[in-house]
């Protein structure tokens, strides 16, 4: 037994250990799975907002490219007509101004000019008065921006600053040099021996008022006006924020944040916090200083791949389920295999056992009886009845196990017939009395006078009591007694009743007798031989019969077994 | 002879023909013209100016826009809708907004373009830029609207007018109407903002309707918006009126009678233009320009221009008459799509009588610029509100009720008595509970609503 429980430790380890192992494997790659996914997400994200702030970037430098270039290809005669026109047309010119000697001409001062006007005049104070340069032939910084006229009056390290985009210098450069070496810029000193002017123009971010504006001015000649335009900051964004695709992440939101952190516009799943720190960011440069792409995550990670993962997941747990669940079939396959080759190799040698014992007294009495050497004839006539007995439990042995082979393969057959149970059981016990007699069990036989006729299979029903019978004399005959009792079952049929006080049967053991080759194994049994057949048939064929058998234990101790006979 | 005749009888023939199609022609033509033009009116608060004395003058120049013809095809609109389906717009403000969408859907032909913006803090889509025909399928989509979270306006009106766009030109009426319950949370959000857009998109000849539903809008952002843009604006306490707005709104942008409209008013020399009340316009020497982008039928909409007319300029020095103004408008005609004027003089006369100066006074003119002044002081008592200085806004509004009152008693108009009365209850109950969120938006949409005439005849 020791060795079986073992056996199927070993398998059970075999089995469930490499389950559990490839199963936490499984969920390591899978967790490595879930970084790299998530890893791809950011990436692919991160090139999102890049390619985004790209497209932003390289809008607000076409504008501004082309806002220069129209600036620059203004028809002298007719500056202030152009500006005004574009000014009241164009969506992207907020003002346009002339300035000329030093001098603000347009827009005029006092009530012909609108109220916006004014206030643009007065925001730019400081250049238009002339505290401050346009900046012409200065160096050319992105990275430093204009900054508040309050600020420009009293700081000197904070002067306006052209912001004219890389792009662009490279174009002025090439043009200078399609024009031949000899020409140079006349603000460059040293420049070369015949200066002429190149028409410049730039860009300022002017931070006034607690907000950005941007101012694009150009100058054609030398002495000429500058001239130029405020760009409509509202309608640069409202035009740049329909170009932000829509996310089709679902853990994240992009969100484009302007200088002072408001979120100016934003596209995702889900609301963003501007007060939590952004995933990704991407700077934007040029005309929108501070400005940024930002990429929020979701709390629920980024990646849209929580289903793929949980998926995964549910596999793995299956796969290790079905693993263990099948292994432990298979582990209970094998118990039962081993079980019942156990039970079939006990049984055969009880079984060898049984028929060995009266074997050996028939063959011991037939033997003295053929030497002729008892003479008297009572010996005679008692070994012969030895001789009898012992044949007849040969043949109830027999027709067990033949019983038993007919019942397992269903073939058993039965000829219900109706007969006096009474005297059925008079004759049974009187034919066994001498059996119990010598077992030293007094029989306590309580049944009806009068004849009861019952509809059954008459030797089957012989098979059951004798099987009884001799578990009775078999295990209890310590306890002296043997009850039998004939009583109506409260479901119609009759109950044979018998009951011992022997030593019964353990609890853990009171269904399982009933279980073919069971054999209560304990000291008591030990040295007791038997199939373990008796009772498993005896129940087969009660309930074949349409009856039952239950064990109860006996009220003074001992077993009750109650035969129920179908009607 | 005989040949001599048979020959003038072709050219004769030819005539008759060519009167025939002159005939058709000016049938044609006199369609167009049968479909009435924009008449201007130059007025002054007196006809009669003193010899001496005060000498500045309210022009009132007014034009009125005749009812649409019946038989003209009006030109087509494309309407961009743009709903905030924001949170608190949750319950009956959301169906009512469906419901009142769909109205709108409804009167739109065939030829008119719609779409529909939504927003929360995503900006959607729903219906891009599509003619109106499939209504049923415009319908069903409009009913799927759920409300969402925060409120992303700029970015709404923002794809709007990209909505807009796709069908640009002079052939539509351009409008975009902007319903909102709140404060817009994603995007540039201050009303000096929001004008800006205003501003720009009305160079493209997009008007932006603002339409505020229940007490938690920024009626400054809504009324910036729109008065850059020429839009109306409306406020709705209860969404139960959104429907009614929504057609009133729509009466007005199928009937536009003409667009782009430009006036431009000029004085004689030595008369001097103070100041333009109520519009932005600029005063350019003797020259006053302002500009609107469209004039419904059936409205009349003015400009009152304060002018100051110099000691030097009087009777004797010019003669008994004096020609104050000359205003003309040039306008876009939209169904017949040309561009027309109109023009109209304003004339003062002089006289030392007081009476004679008395009598001559234009009531119409004198209420219109005491209801306007009335507008920018209501304007002022609220940005003195904001400051806090709540005994000073109503002080402001108490003194304008004043004004209205000595002046409506002075000439006898009932309207202005009556107004002056409401204001003086207004200005009570705001010294009595402080400015109300419901009181402020009163206040702003009706000084709006005055300076922009929007109301019909």
């Amino acid at each position: 037994m020791m060795k079986t429980k073992r056996i199927i430790l070993i398998y059970v380890c075999l089995l469930i250990v490499p389950a559990v192992v490839i199963g936490g494997w499984a969920l390591k790659l899978l967790s490595h799975e879930k970084d790299r996914l998530k890893a791809q997400a950011v990436t692919a994200l991160t090139r999102q907002a890049q390619n985004l702030a790209e497209t932003l970037e390289l809008t607000v430098a076409d504008v501004e490219e082309a806002l220069s270039r129209s600036l620059l290809d203004v028809d002298s005669t007719q500056l202030e007509d152009t500006l005004k026109r574009w000014q009241d047309e164009n969506p992207l010119v907020r003002n346009v101004f002339v300035w000329r000697d030093n001098r603000l001409v347009y827009p005029v001062e006092g009530l012909g000019s609108t109220p916006e006007e004014r206030r643009f005049a007065s925001r730019y104070e400081a250049l238009f008065s002339g505290r401050m340069d346009f900046g012409f032939g200065q160096d050319v910084s992105r990275d430093e921006w204009a900054v508040s006229e309050a600020a420009a009056k009293t700081s000197d390290n904070s002067p306006a600053r052209q912001a004219v985009s890389a792009r662009k210098d490279l174009v002025n450069l090439a043009r200078i040099e399609d024009k031949g070496k000899a020409e140079a810029v006349p603000e460059l000193p040293g420049a070369g021996t015949k200066p002429v002017f190149v028409p410049k123009s730039g860009w300022i971010p002017w931070f006034a008022e607690n907000r950005l504006f941007i101012l694009g001015y150009a100058r054609k000649l030398p002495k000429g006006p500058v001239y130029g335009l405020e760009l409509e900051l509202m309608t640069l964004l409202s035009r740049m924020i329909t170009q932000v695709p829509a996310v089709r992440e679902p853990g994240a939101a992009f969100g484009l944040v302007a200088g002072d952190g408001e979120l100016v516009h934003q596209a995702g799943g889900f609301p963003i916090d501007v007060k939590k720190q952004p995933d990704i960011s991407v700077p934007l440069s040029g005309l929108l200083p501070h400005y940024r792409v930002n990429v929020y995550f979701s709390d629920r990670g980024v990646a849209g791949d929580e289903g793929y993962i949980t998926l995964s997941v549910l596999l793995v747990l299956l796969f290790s389920l079905s693993m263990v669940l099948g292994g432990i079939l298979l582990i209970r396959d094998i118990r039962r295999n081993m079980k019942d080759a156990m039970e079939k190799t006990s049984f055969v040698s009880s079984v060898s056992h049984e028929l060995k014992t009266p074997l050996t007294s028939i063959r011991m009495y037939a033997e003295l009886l053929a030497e002729g050497r008892v003479k008297e004839k009572e010996k005679v006539g008692r070994y012969l009845s030895v001789i009898v007995t012992e044949s007849q439990r040969l043949t109830r042995l027999v027709n067990n196990v033949l019983d038993f082979g007919r019942l397992e393969q269903g073939k058993k057959t039965y000829h219900p017939m109706m007969f006096d149970l009474v005297a059925f059981i008079r004759t049974l016990f009187e034919a066994h009395n001498i059996r119990l007699a010598q077992a030293g069990l007094v029989l306590d036989l309580r049944i009806p006078e009068g004849p009861f006729t019952v509809r059954t299979d008459r030797d089957a029903l012989e098979q059951v009591v004798l099987n009884l019978l001799d578990n009775a004399v078999k295990y209890a005959s310590e306890g002296k007694y043997l009850g039998f009792f004939l009583e109506a079952s409260i479901e119609g049929g009759v109950d044979l009743i018998m009951a011992d006080r022997g030593p019964g049967i353990p609890v853990a053991h009171r269904e399982l007798i009933f279980e073919k080759f069971h054999r209560v194994d304990n000291s008591l049994t030990a040295d007791k031989a038997g199939s373990g057949l008796g009772l498993s048939i005896a129940r087969r064929i009660l309930r074949d019969l349409g009856g039952d058998l239950v064990y109860e234990p006996g009220k003074d101790g001992g077993s009750r077994f109650t035969a129920r006979i179908g009607t | 002879m005989k040949g001599l005749q048979s020959m003038s009888l072709k050219p004769r023939l030819c005539r008759v023909a060519a009167v025939i199609i002159q005939i058709m022609m000016f049938c044609a033509v006199s369609a167009w013209a049968g479909a009435p033009k924009v008449t201007m009116k130059v007025e002054t608060d007196r006809a009669v100016l003193p010899a001496d004395g005060d000498r500045t003058v309210v022009l009132k120049v007014s034009l009125d826009a005749p009812p649409p013809p019946r038989h003209v095809e009006r030109p087509p609109v494309n309407l961009c809708l743009v709903l905030d389906r924001s949170g608190s717009m949750a319950g009956d403000k959301i169906e009512k907004a469906k419901e009142a969408a769909i109205e709108a859907v409804k009167h739109l032909g065939g030829r008119d373009m719609f779409s529909l913006v939504m927003y929360d803090h995503n900006v959607e889509t729903l219906i891009p830029a599509t003619p109106v025909r499939n209504l049923d399928g415009i319908v069903s989509r409009i009913r799927s609207i759920e409300p969402g979270g925060s409120t992303a306006l700029f970015g709404g009106v923002s794809q709007g007018a990209a909505e807009i766009r796709k069908n640009p030109g002079s052939r539509f009426v351009h409008r975009i109407i902007l319903l909102s319950d709140g404060l817009a949370n994603v995007g540039p959000q201050t009303p000096e903002d929001l004008g800006r857009l205003g501003a720009a998109l009305i160079k493209e000849r997009i008007s932006v309707t603002t339409v505020g539903v229940g007490t938690d809008y920024n009626e400054d952002l809504m009324a910036r918006l729109s008065q850059n843009s020429d839009g109306n604006i409306y406020f709705v306490e209860n969404s139960g009126a959104l429907p009614g707005i929504f057609n009133a709104e729509l009466g007005n942008v199928l009937n536009v009678v003409a667009k782009d409209v430009k006036v431009i008013i000029e004085v004689p020399e030595a008369v001097v233009p103070l100041s333009i009340i109520g519009r932005e316009g600029r005063i350019k020497g003797r020259t006053v320009e302002f500009s609107m982008n469209q004039l419904y039928g059936d409205q009349e909409k003015f400009a009152l221009v304060e002018v100051k007319v110099p000691r030097s300029v009087n009777g004797k020095s010019h003669g008994k008459d004096l020609e104050i103004a000359h205003a003309t408008v040039y306008y876009e005609n939209p169904l017949s799509k040309t561009r027309e004027q109109a023009e109209a003089r304003g004339r003062v006369s002089f006289s030392p009588d007081e009476k004679a100066v008395k009598k001559s006074t234009n009531v119409a003119v004198v209420r219109d610029y005491h209801l306007n002044l009335n507008a920018l002081a209501q304007e002022k008592a609220i940005r003195e509100s904001d400051k806090g200085k709540k005994k000073e806004a109503v002080d402001t509004l108490k003194s304008s009720a004043a004004q209205l009152k000595s002046v409506g008693s002075a000439i006898s108009d009932e309207k202005l008595l009556k107004e002056a009365e409401l204001l003086e209850q207004k200005a009570d109950l705001i010294e009595k509970e402080g400015m109300s969120k419901k009181s402020r938006k009163m206040l702003r949409t009706e000084s709006y609503q005055m300076k922009n005439q929007q109301y019909e005849k």
